[in-house]
């Protein structure tokens, strides 16, 4: 059953969708929450994201397009409990603006990171920007289009901020050892 | 790595949900928003339509009365709109509620203002008013149960919700 399908009928209020909708996206929103954040957190901010998004699914105006929206509310879930990380990139970025996406994000991903768990450990290392433009897109397979609604950003940001956290990625394996 | 999971199961989580979930939360913001807006129109009502000059402790017990109905419908207000917002056939049975109670209050405003002899007109475009509210609110939680019911036949979702 699509996801589509799902929401329609749980904004129907049928609980039964709901709950399957909760137990298919469990995982992806958990995994976004705790790439974000420590162990601690994780788990009452995931608690915090499907508290919001049962709140506003009877909102929701584009059925089809849950994910970028359940996202989304992760996303400010996450960004208000690292506000400083975030404010501090602001100020970097102002003063050393982005490159221009030069190379295929998606070929260069997988040249960069033959395993995901490789990937997953290295992720902690990467300023926030970076390393949500990684979870969003590489681990949460989601399309530009759709990290660039959801981090409010250019489309072109999103490139350019993939090919920067690929390079960060590749310094930070290369340093334990690892060759891309 | 070490593999990490989400400490709360499926279950476990949709039950963390329940406050949100919860029947009897949803019928108590309704219940709270419709007494608090029918309660501000029928004591104004009362108090529009008394025949004399009234006491300065008559008055005060009146607006008392219209501060408390007000505050019980802005408490309903933010549990519907913040804390428990209904679903598509929720709000369908909420709005022919609100349409049934809009009535009987219209009824017994009406009602209260021809025994007491003082203008029943301005009584009645007041109830109409709160009526034509409940009806549009009605309609509209019709038209928007039955653009989700298409789409998921659309989707293959059936007929049955």
């Amino acid at each position: 059953m699509s996801d589509e399908l799902l929401v329609v009928r749980a904004q129907l209020g049928e609980r039964a969708a709901l709950a399957e909708l909760v137990a298919r996206w469990r995982v992806p929103v958990w995994t976004y929450v705790r790439r974000m954040l420590d162990a601690e957190r994780a788990d009452d901010v995931a608690q915090e994201v499907w508290l919001a998004v049962v709140r506003g699914l009877p909102r929701l105006r584009e059925p089809g397009r849950f994910a970028p929206w359940l996202f989304t509310i992760a996303r400010r879930s996450v960004t208000d409990r690292l506000r400083a990380e975030y404010a501090e990139y602001a100020v970097r970025e102002a003063a050393e603006p982005e490159p221009p996406a030069a190379e295929d994000p998606v070929e260069a991903m997988a040249d960069a990171v033959a395993d995901r768990a490789d990937l997953v450990d290295a992720l902690a290392a990467l300023p926030v920007p970076e390393r949500e433009i990684l979870v969003l897109f590489y681990l949460e397979d989601l399309p530009v289009e759709e990290c660039a609604q959801i981090c409010q950003i250019p489309a072109g940001t999103v490139k350019s901020r993939l090919n920067r956290a690929r390079r960060l990625l590749r310094e930070h394996l290369e340093e334990r050892g690892h060759r891309s | 790595m070490t593999v990490e999971e989400p400490r709360l199961s499926p279950r476990e989580l949709i039950d963390h949900l329940e406050p949100v979930l919860s029947r009897r939360r949803r019928v108590r913001a309704v219940a709270a928003l419709l007494a608090g807006l029918l309660g501000t129109a029928f004591v104004a009502a009362l108090w529009l339509t008394e025949p004399g000059p009234l006491p300065g402790r008559t008055r005060l017990a009146f607006a008392l009365f219209l501060v408390f109905c007000l505050a019980w419908a802005a408490y309903g207000g933010w549990l519907l709109t913040r804390r428990v917002p209904l679903f598509a056939t929720e709000k369908v049975i909420a709005a022919w509620i609100a349409l049934a109670a809009s009535l009987v209050t219209t009824a017994v405003m009406v009602t209260i203002a021809a025994q007491r002899g003082t203008g029943v007109l301005p009584v009645l475009a007041a109830g109409a008013a709160i009526v034509a509210v409940a009806l549009t609110l009605a309609v509209r939680a019709h038209a928007r149960r039955a653009a989700l019911l298409r789409r998921k036949r659309e989707l293959g979702g059936g007929e049955e919700a």
